[in-house]
């Protein structure tokens, strides 16, 4: 039977709760699936559905919905199909089920995630060691309410004879000390 | 069969005896790409040391320190960015908020030194290698700005709806559109030297983000008790510095100050501020006029504890923000708003009351612990060109403030209105407003020696005016009203060449061969206006100081040479209203400062 992505995606959407499909262009679509059905599907597109290669795997981290949402981008080479998997996990229980068998190098991306946004994946090899951030003891830094700057003063110790003036007091001691 | 190869493999690796060497040799010559992101440069001379680079850095890599040779002016806080190497991670966000694109950084990335202080200088202040490099990162700009460089439109009434009623014409901003506008500001605070009053300008604005307008109005009233009334007609000078302003439109600070004060009604002024049980002493200060320099001295004082009474010579009290500036541009009810409040707080204002006619100031100065005055400018000054007595000639403040009155002003068909500031755009706009009203159309031309870009008047009047069919043609001295058998019929004017001498001050030059005549029916004078100070008598007038200008002499304090006796406003400093709100305030505190140390020793 010849590939049609409408039909996929009427798949998706029957099987697998799939819901806000939307096409960016000719070749690359977008659907959400529920966080349960998630894996099941990646499955099933990536056999019998010819999905084969896992572009990227991603996070957003939708801070004022509580939520992170995750993107899965499959591509299909026969077909010249490029589909993304959006599914969204709340945010204050950030689990997710691996999906390492299916692409061995899921597992760095869900080591990233982990590292990154403290994004769990039970059961992916080597999940928990550090990825780019050795020695890392603070929060996610790529989630969204991560304070660079209150980390960075907390971590660093500042050099010696640094000192700093706020413009609009240097500017009032200059020109209108007596006001 | 592998063993061989174990053994022979090794030796496979000789056949790069030969090949040119991989690595590169000293000196390093190897150029990091043309947008790398390397050691700071900062054109320190159109740095305007905002610190907004060093509220950015994510790293607190960067201090504001000052740099020899850059002074503190208006709009520049004489600081600049010193980089602390150790701590940049070369993200580059300093250079995308930017607000002058001063600071970009250059492509050059290494450098060895065995002194770890070195690593820490001021860019563009110290001579380093890579300062005329041109290779580097730049603010992308374009629509990559961290802010919105362009402001949110106020709406207004469009031309064919105002030109014809005395409407305001600036809606207002509405909440969304205020959000939007204070989310553009940085935060630099470089507005609040040049604010005349010194308003806390950064913080109101924050507080419109933070949607607290209660801190707001709170942080209005630390410095300013007529927010209404500048949030409207306040000659903005602090927009005229704006870091903002540099590559962008300047934020609408002043709209903002209009939009907290337009959200919250007055009978919550009271509580709001804390001003609901004032505990009141045993002094009593007089002040004269109830323009803005005198309200503000009152508010000031009420909240003290003083016991105020304003004495006002019109109607009504405002001063020239009722009976000078148009009501499109500053209605009633929201000048009353201001003036009620202070009212409320027990400051007392006897209107039709003239110091010199109906009180004099020695009853003042027996009745009162302190008096203040804040009396203005009132008198329009003549041109004196041959023809300015003739009976159509007309000043503009007293046609401005016969508008307020509600009295009948003359309106004919042709007018020329001479000036080209911010009065006269008031005269001449309201004067076309009339003629529309009367004849169904406008006949006004507006001339001033200044040229078009030298005009005092703020920009936006002049474009206004033009959009509601005024003519404004700047550049021309008047020589000579015409009459022609006792009618007036029009203004001769010679070309203006320059208004300023070398040294900027007022020397006008003409080009008499260059002529025009703008026809009319009446004239009139905006040129400027003049100090009544003829209530001032006796001993009072002989004791106090002026100085070489005929301005009263005064202290820090607005105190003149007289102790009981203090002055402001535009008889002072100016002209304008921010101006007298600052005075009124400082006065305030020496009025209190002066009663003190006079109760004390007596």
């Amino acid at each position: 039977m010849e590939f049609q992505i409408d039909q996929v995606i009427g798949n998706l959407n029957e099987l697998f709760g799939g819901k806000d499909h939307h096409r960016q262009r000719k070749g690359l679509d977008f659907i959400t699936i529920p966080k349960e059905q998630a894996v099941a599907a990646i499955t099933y597109l990536s056999n019998p559905e010819g999905f084969k290669h896992l572009v990227l795997l991603t996070a957003v981290d939708w801070l004022e919905q509580g939520q992170f949402q995750l993107t899965y981008l499959l591509n299909n080479p026969d077909n010249k199909q490029d589909l993304g998997i959006r599914v969204l996990i709340p945010r204050d229980q950030a689990v997710m089920d691996s999906i390492h068998d299916l692409w061995g190098q899921a597992a760095t991306y869900q080591r990233e995630l982990r590292e990154m946004f403290g994004i769990h994946f039970p059961g992916s090899p080597r999940v928990d060691q550090p990825f780019i951030l050795e020695g890392w003891d603070g929060p996610p830094p790529y989630r969204r309410d991560f304070d660079t700057k209150k980390y960075a003063e907390e971590t660093y110790f500042p050099r010696p004879g640094r000192s700093s003036n706020d413009p609009t007091e240097y500017m009032k001691h200059q020109l209108y000390p007596d006001e | 069969m592998g063993k061989i190869n174990d053994i022979l493999s090794p030796f496979t690796a000789w056949k790069h005896l030969v090949n040119q060497p991989v690595t590169i040799k000293k000196p390093l010559t190897r150029q990091a790409s043309d947008r790398y992101r390397g050691f700071h440069k900062n054109d320190i001379e159109a740095c305007i040391g905002c610190g907004t680079c060093e509220e950015i850095c994510q790293n607190a890599a960067i201090d504001m320190v000052p740099v020899d040779g850059i002074g503190t002016k208006n709009g520049d806080s004489g600081l600049r960015p010193r980089i602390d190497y150790g701590r940049c991670c070369w993200c580059a966000l300093c250079v995308d908020i930017c607000t002058t694109n001063s600071l970009t950084m250059s492509n050059e990335y290494t450098w060895v030194d065995n002194d770890p202080e070195v690593f820490r200088f001021v860019p563009g202040a110290e001579n380093k290698p890579w300062d005329q490099k041109e290779q580097g990162w730049k603010k992308p700009g374009s629509g990559y700005e961290l802010y919105e460089p362009e402001r949110v439109n106020m709406e207004e009434l469009p031309p064919e709806e105002r030109d014809h009623s005395f409407i305001e014409i600036v809606k207002g901003y509405s909440h969304e559109q205020a959000l939007l506008e204070a989310d553009r500001c940085v935060g630099c605070g470089i507005c609040v030297a040049t604010c005349p009053a010194h308003m806390g300008i950064p913080q109101y604005i924050q507080a419109i983000r933070n949607n607290d307008l209660e801190e707001g109005l709170r942080i209005l009233y630390e410095t300013n008790p007529l927010p209404e009334i500048c949030g409207r007609i306040c000659t903005h000078k602090c927009e005229e510095v704006c870091s903002i302003g540099h590559h962008g439109d300047p934020i609408s600070i002043r709209w903002l100050k209009r939009y907290i004060a337009d959200q919250i009604p007055e009978n919550e002024y009271k509580k709001i501020l804390e001003t609901e049980n004032l505990v009141k002493n045993d002094h009593k200060v007089a002040i004269i006029g109830a323009g803005p320099s005198g309200l503000s001295a009152a508010y000031y004082l009420a909240l003290m504890g003083y016991s105020c009474t304003i004495f006002e010579k019109l109607s009504e009290p405002g001063g020239m923000m009722r009976f000078g500036i148009p009501e499109y541009r500053l209605p009633y009810d929201q000048l009353d708003k201001d003036i009620d409040y202070i009212r409320s707080l027990g400051v007392e204002i006897r209107c039709n009351t003239a110091v010199g006619k109906d009180i004099t100031l020695e009853e003042l100065h027996e009745q009162f612990d302190a008096v203040y005055t804040g009396t203005g400018l009132h008198d329009g000054r003549s041109t004196r060109i041959p023809g300015t007595d003739h009976k159509k000639v007309y000043q503009a403040a007293d046609l401005l403030r016969d508008i307020t009155l509600g009295k009948e002003v003359p309106v004919e068909k042709r007018i020329v209105v001479i000036g080209g500031g911010n009065v006269a755009m008031d005269i001449t706009r309201s004067m076309a407003r009339l003629q529309k009203q009367k004849y169904g159309e406008v006949g006004i031309i507006a001339t001033s020696l200044e040229s078009e870009h030298e005009m005092p008047a703020d920009r936006e009047e002049v474009v206004e005016a033009r959009e509601e069919n005024a003519q404004v043609i700047p550049g021309w001295g008047p020589v000579e009203i015409e009459i022609n058998e006792g009618k007036l019929t029009g203004l001769h004017v010679v070309k203006c060449t320059a208004v300023f001498d070398a040294d900027r001050r007022f020397n006008p030059q003409f080009d008499e061969t260059i002529k025009d005549f703008f026809p009319g029916d009446m004239v009139i004078e905006s040129i400027g206006q003049g100090m009544n100070l003829s209530y001032i008598t006796g001993k009072t007038r002989e004791e106090m100081k002026m100085d070489h200008r005929g301005r009263i002499e005064v202290n820090r304090d607005f105190q003149t040479s007289i102790p009981w006796f203090f002055a402001g406003g535009d008889i002072i400093q100016g002209p304008d209203v921010i101006h007298g709100i600052a005075n009124g305030h400082k006065a305030a505190t020496g009025i209190d400062r002066f009663i003190r140390q006079w109760a004390v020793g007596s």
